[in-house]
Formats: structure tokens, sequence, C-alpha cells
């Protein structure tokens, strides 16, 4: 609701610009934000989970179930429910109301990448190691485990001519394997990447693969959709990510997928230095997008209409890993590799003075004042009063939230978590700590109000002693 | 000795006393020929019997009627703050004799005594869930009680003087609080630590609120100004002053957001557009008298009507729309400063500087 008020050229501001503050609890291998934007998931390197409140920065919980390193967490739409996925080849549905483990998924190996469907928390895909993808459901307490295939689609059509032509081919294509799995925006539809840089198109429904392209050669290490769905980016070992429009898939398309329109729009690569890019993120809009560099420690930032570089953010000593953006602000977060600390790029918003002193004008140059006619005039203030109360017969709605311009419509009913106030306390709790300019200050007056608390006490004392 | 004079809210030290006269109330207080326009009248009811606690009812067909059901004693200095609790069970009452007491809503029993502040109490606040409770202290400190256990789980340092207002965000995660050292301070309630310190007034904060989203927070002072802030940045983004405003007492959101409600100490009560170039008030409700202290306002839950104490010892309810006094409630010995309405019923809940609580039903 603060929209109404802001300052309309912060807002035109769409991607971060500057290093804002990092977070540290453990080392934190991926970070994903809740759909609100008001929680962080932040998976560790020794299978911990842990909740960030990004408005205080500040611990909002810890949940203990995995052995090894965390390798994704995917939210639920609501928020309610979170996925996480890791080495220890356990997926693992937390029910974030009590923060208890809902259902403990085990796997044959190691679990790559596991994402909840957009609609139902009971269902997810996973990518697992040296496997093909699975499609689970966990609705019942018997968990239905679906193989799909990594194979890329093939039109039926071919003569036996062109078969075995592309026998060899397709031996080598049937080593394949998926290493991501992805809902599109509908929940319809899955979306896998493999090594051989095919991208597949899996009816969830029939369990089918209804169509296929080949992005690259190489393999596809990370996919990621827009929060609108529109947006695909694919990123993958040749260096170059790729941006894709998601088509808008139809039941026509699962019986003829030949009118399926899926085709790069944009390829981005760091031409001088060659860089590898980590990991990758599309701005929830698709307006932008965002990559982490391979032994560099610089996240990039390009728009997607014309495919430009806009803005390398720095800050870190480190490599960087996973990416992130808000999904309602400019606002970019990663994890490094090397300490696990998770870094926070937002917008600098300046003071904007009129709004301490309304009646204050920011001016660009002198002008000459011309004095009201009746500016200095006796009024009767009694009268004036009274005409002003005269005037107050506008019918005023204090509970309605729907008509006004500034965007007043009422928020979708949506769950919010418990603020629990006894996370428990570990050693680890002095990592927690904001580092940023608007910290350091906080932290001073920390320390000041804490020597006031000893005189205090002190002072206590001595009564006592009286 | 007096203990209220130790109370920030009850007796400022050093805030200029005014000597605005109070517009006398107007004398139709029983007109209620306007408000019935605009209201369907229920049919002719026979005016209701003066109720044993002298309110004086202005008998309106559809109208507020309060009456007096129950007076909670036991706080041995005057209460500063009361609130009902967002699930509508409990009333949190703070008060000058250094304890914050938790009574049943509906039954009027007193639940729990909650006792750690070494200075009497000027404000209450409930966590939206209804499970915390947070109060401000002249000992400089905000304490965070479980009502559960009755444990005080967390103490909040850093203001350098007392503590005005305090208030929770509706995600309650955050805590917000305005102090006689005349800044507002925003604190993480899960680490304790304070988040934000914002320079924000020249005078003791009096009051201090979240807008319905927790985007913004409004606070407003005894220097005239009343200031709106992005929560996130912690950057001023507005501030509402009108010709000769005089002292800020009470300030609050509207329950959607788009209206604040401002009470001076010139006794009137302004609702202001503050999405409006430069701001806008609206509407003026006058009446009651509030020169001196910082007495709470409160809006009905249905958005009807304007709750608030005044300073001749009465509780006075003013219709939103046509700003008529509506009802005038008198059973407090001295004056009223807290005024709550319940989230779900017609139910009132009072307090003042006679040391008790008082909650009143609506009979209609």
């Amino acid at each position: 609701m603060n929209l109404s008020l802001a300052d309309p050229f912060s807002l035109s501001q769409d991607y971060p610009e500057v290093f804002s503050h990092s977070l540290h609890y453990g080392h934190s291998s991926c970070v994903v934000f809740n759909r609100q934007g008001d929680l962080l998931a932040s998976g560790r390197h020794d299978g911990t989970v842990v909740l960030f409140d990004v408005e205080t920065g500040g611990l909002a919980r810890i949940m203990r179930g995995h052995t090894r390193s965390v390798q994704s967490v995917s939210w639920s739409r609501d928020g309610r429910y979170l996925l996480s996925s890791s080495l220890d080849c356990k997926c693992i549905l937390w029910d974030l109301e009590d923060g208890s483990r809902k259902r403990i998924i085990r796997f044959e190996a190691a679990v790559y990448y596991a994402e909840l469907h957009p609609y139902n928390h009971n269902i997810f895909a996973a990518a697992i190691h040296e496997d093909h993808p699975w499609l689970l459901d966990i609705s019942t307490d018997k968990t239905v485990r679906t193989k799909l295939s990594s194979l890329p689609w093939k039109a039926t059509t071919s003569s036996d001519d062109e078969a075995q032509k592309t026998s060899k081919a397709a031996a080598q294509e049937a080593k394949a394997l998926t290493l991501i799995t992805l809902f599109d925006s509908t929940g319809q539809y899955l979306i896998s990447a493999t090594t051989r840089g095919w991208v597949n198109i899996i009816h969830v429904a029939t369990h089918t693969t209804i169509f296929s392209s080949r992005l690259t050669k190489s393999a596809i290490v990370t996919a990621r959709l827009s929060l609108s769905g529109r947006s695909l980016i694919f990123n993958s070992r040749d260096r170059i990510l790729r941006t894709v429009h998601m088509p808008a898939l139809t039941d026509e398309d699962v019986e003829d997928p030949s009118g399926i329109l899926f085709e790069v729009e944009h390829t981005y690569q760091d031409l001088v230095n060659r860089l590898y890019w980590n990991h990758c993120d599309i701005s929830p809009t698709g307006e932008y997008i965002c990559a982490s560099t391979y032994m560099n420690h610089d996240v990039y930032i390009w728009e997607t209409n014309k495919g430009s570089l806009v803005k390398i953010l720095e800050g870190p000593k480190e490599e960087l890993g996973f990416v992130d953006w808000h999904p309602t602000r400019p606002m970019i977060v990663a994890s490094g590799l090397e300490t696990g600390r998770i870094y926070i790029w937002a917008t600098n918003n300046p003071q904007r003075w009129s709004a301490l002193a309304p009646d204050f004008q920011e001016l660009e140059e002198n002008v000459e004042y011309i004095e009201k006619e009746d500016e200095f005039d006796y009024k009767d203030r009694a009268e004036m009063t009274k005409a002003r109360l005269d005037r107050e017969d506008q019918e005023v709605d204090l509970i309605g939230m729907d008509d006004a311009p500034g965007g007043f419509r009422e928020e979708e009913k949506r769950w919010t978590m418990p603020v629990l106030l006894d996370i428990e306390e570990s050693s680890e709790d002095d990592d927690v700590k904001i580092v940023g300019p608007t910290a350091a200050a906080s932290q001073k007056k920390k320390k000041a109000g804490g020597n006031a608390g000893a005189a205090e006490s002190k002072g206590k004392k001595r009564k006592a002693g009286d | 000795m007096d203990s209220l004079d130790t109370n920030g809210r009850l007796s400022p030290p050093f805030k200029r006393q005014r000597t605005v006269s109070p517009s006398p109330p107007p004398n139709g207080i029983s007109r209620f020929g306007n408000s019935a326009s605009s209201e369907p009248a229920s049919g002719p009811t026979s005016p209701p019997i003066q109720s044993l606690s002298n309110s004086l009812s202005p008998r309106p067909n559809s109208g507020p009627n309060y009456r007096l059901k129950h007076t909670l004693t036991g706080h041995k200095g005057g209460v500063s703050s009361v609130k009902f609790s967002p699930d509508g069970k409990w009333i949190a009452s703070a008060s000058a004799d250094k304890t914050l007491r938790v009574w049943d809503a509906k039954t009027g029993e007193l639940e729990q005594i909650f006792e750690a502040h070494t200075a009497g109490i000027s404000d209450v606040a409930w966590s939206p869930d209804s499970k915390t409770l947070a109060t401000g202290s002249d000992d400089k400190t905000i304490r965070l009680w479980e009502l559960k256990s009755g444990r005080m789980i967390r103490i909040l340092k850093g203001h350098h003087n007392y503590v005005y207002c305090v208030n929770f965000n509706p995600q309650g995660n955050m805590i917000v609080s305005g102090s006689y050292d005349e800044a507002v301070r925003v604190w993480d309630i899960r680490s304790g630590n304070c988040q934000k310190t914002l320079p924000a007034h020249q005078d003791p904060v009096a009051a201090v609120d979240f807008i319905r989203d927790g985007t913004m927070i409004v606070s407003c002072s005894h220097d005239k100004l009343i200031r709106i802030w992005d929560t996130n940045t912690g950057q001023c983004l507005k501030t509402l002053v009108e010709e000769e405003l005089p002292q800020v007492s009470c300030v609050r959101f509207s329950p959607n957001g788009k209206y604040i409600l401002a009470s001076t100490l010139d006794s009137s009560i302004r609702l202001w557009d503050y999405l409006r170039d430069g701001g806008k008030v609206l509407k003026t409700y006058l009446g009651h008298v509030n020169v001196k202290y910082s007495i709470f306002s409160a809006f009905s839950r249905d958005g009807r009507y304007i709750f608030s104490g005044s300073e001749d010892k009465a509780i006075y309810v003013w219709d939103v729309q046509t700003k008529e006094v509506l009802q005038i409630l008198r059973d407090h010995e001295d004056v009223v400063l807290g005024v709550s309405a319940h989230p779900t019923e017609n139910l009132l809940v009072t307090c003042g500087l006679d040391g008790t609580v008082k909650i009143w039903a609506d009979e209609q």
C-alpha cells in the first residue's frame, strides 16, 4: 500500500543497483524467495534448511532433517509448504505451520533438483543423479512414483531408412540424463532439460513427452521459469545463457505438437572473458535476467528486450553460486560458494526532502515570489473554522478496499507463517548479522544501549546494597 | 507520591500545556433526525431506560446504545492503555502501577498479571496471533510477554527515554515504538534487535501505527507533525501539517488504510485523507475535552463510529459521516485514556486515570 506515496523515480528502477547487506547463518548452498517475497529459504551444506525473514533480515526458522548438502528448495504457491532435495538421496516436504517434516521421500541416488507442482503441494517432480526424472504423488500414504523419459520426442512418421540412420544417435541420446525438471505455470506440463542439450515438454497427466527441442549440444545445467510463466532461461555448459518464450500450451498441442513454437529468443555470453555462468534467474516479469559467474565475484544483469547488459553487481569477495530474483521488488540474492554467506543487492532510494516538510518546495533555481492578493488580509478565524467544518460533508468509507486508484484491492487470502520467538539457540547464533551501512549504525547504537543497560543494572545493585 | 507522575502518558513532564478552551458539547447531542435519515430506522422502539451508568443515551433508533457491562478493578494506578486481543478473547490493560493485566473479555475475570517493568507502562499491543503482548514503559524498555506461559520472553533496549507507544505489524514479525527520545524504532521481534531508528520528530512521539499491509508506519508527536514512513526503507514518505495544528497525541490508520485518524490537544479528532496532495482533513470530530493527555481513539469494527476517551471523564461516540456525537458514556471517575473496540462484537473497553477498566456492550 506504500505504492501510492512512493517516489515514482525509485519505482521506475526495476533492477537492483547497489549491494545492500549480507546474511550469514551456516554455509548456504541454495537460496529461494517464496512467492510473497517475505521469506527467503536457504538450503545449507550441512543439510539444514533455514528461513530468513526478508524484511528484518533475521532468522525465521531452522529445520533439520537432511544429512548432506541441500541441492534445491521449492515453495508451494501459498508459501505453507517447502520441498527440499539433498545429496543424502531424500526429499523432505516441510509444513511451515509448525516446521514439521510432513513427508520424507527416499530415492536411490542423490537428488539434484525437486520442484513442487504450482497448485498441488502433494505432487512434485525430481531430477536425480544418473537417472531419469520422477514424478511423485504423495497425496495418499503410499507414494506413487512415475518414471518419466529423458529421451526427446520423435515424430513417428520417419521411414525405416531414417530410423536406421538415426539409431546410432538414438543410442547416444539414450544416455541423456535429466538435470532439471520444472513445472510450467499451469502445472499441466513439465519442462525438463537434459545433459544432451534437449528440452522436453512432458504432459503431466499422461506422463508422455509431447515436444522436444534441442537448444544446444552441451549439457543444460540450470533452467528457470519467470514468475509470470512466460519466459524460460537455460544455462548450459557452452557458456551461453538462452532465453525462450514459453508457449501457451493447449490440448490441441498435445495431439499435434507441430504447432508449438519453442525457439531461442536471445543468447547471452561474455565474448571477451568467455565466462561460465554458475546459475541464473529471470526477473518476475521476464524483463531482466541475472547470472552469477564462474571464478568471478560478480552478478551480471541483462535486459531481455534487446539482450543488452545493463549492470554488473559487485560487492562480495568470493565466487557466487545460486542467484534468485525477488518476486516483487528489485532485489537479487546470491549465495557465496566459499563462505556460504548470502549477499543481497537492492536499490538505493534517497530521501525526498519535500516529504519531511510539505510546505517547502524543491526548486531548480530562484523564483521571484509574488504575493497573493489576499495573503495578509484579516480573516475571522472562527468564521473560517466554521466554513471549513461545513465543507466536511464528503462520505468516507473506512472499511472498503475496492475503489481507490492507489491499488487498494483486497489481497488474495494467503497463509502466513506463525512467528516463532523461540528459534533454537545455538552457538552459530552470533553469525547472524546484517552487514551494511544501516546495520553498522544500529549495531553501534546497540552497543550504546547495552552500556546503558549495564549502568542501569549497576544502579539497581547499588540500590539493593542500600 | 502520585504514581501517575512517573508515567509519561499520564503526565507529560515538559509538554506545553495548552489552555484552548474546548468547544462546548453541541446542545443537540440527542438530535438524530439527520443520522436516522442515513440509516434505516428499525421501527419505533421504546426509548431505552436510563442505564445504571447514568450514561447519557441519545435514544437513537439505529445508533449505538452502549451500556456498562463490567468494571474491572485491580490496578493500583491509572490505566494508560487497554486493548482487545485480535481474536477477541482477552483484554490487556497497562498501568502506571508497572503491571500489565490480562482479563477475559467475556466474563471480565482477571487472567494474568505480568510484572517486571520497573516503571509505569504507557502502552500495550497484541501480536496479530493474540499470543504475544508488547509493552512500552517509562523504564525505557519494551518487553514482550507470552500470554500462555505468563513469561517475559524478550526485553528490547535501545530507547534513551520513556517508551510512549508501541505497535505490532500485521505480519507479527516487527514492532514499532515511539519514545520521549523523539525517535521511532522498528524492532525484529524474533531476535529482539532494533532494526531501524527513524529520527522522526523533535518532541516525544505520542503514537505509532502500521498500515494494514505493514508497508507503512504513521507516527505523530508533540512537535505537531504526523509523518508517514516506508517500513522497508525507513524513509519519510509524507508529512501532514496543518496551519496552527496543535500537538498531536494519537494517530492511527483507518481499517482499510486509506485514512488517518489523528487526535490533537485542541479537543478535536481529525480524519485525514493522507493520499491527497499535501493531505486533506475530511472530517473533524468535536465535543470532547482533550487538552492535556494522550487519549486513544478507536474505530468501530463496521467503520460507522469513532470512539474516544475524554478529559471530562466520559467516552464519546461519533458518527463517522455526520460527525455528530451519538452517545456519551459516563461511569469513569477520572480522565478516560484508552478505548478499544472488539474485533467481532459490539463491545467497547475503556480505561482511565481512575484505575479501572470498563467493558461496554452495545444493546441495540
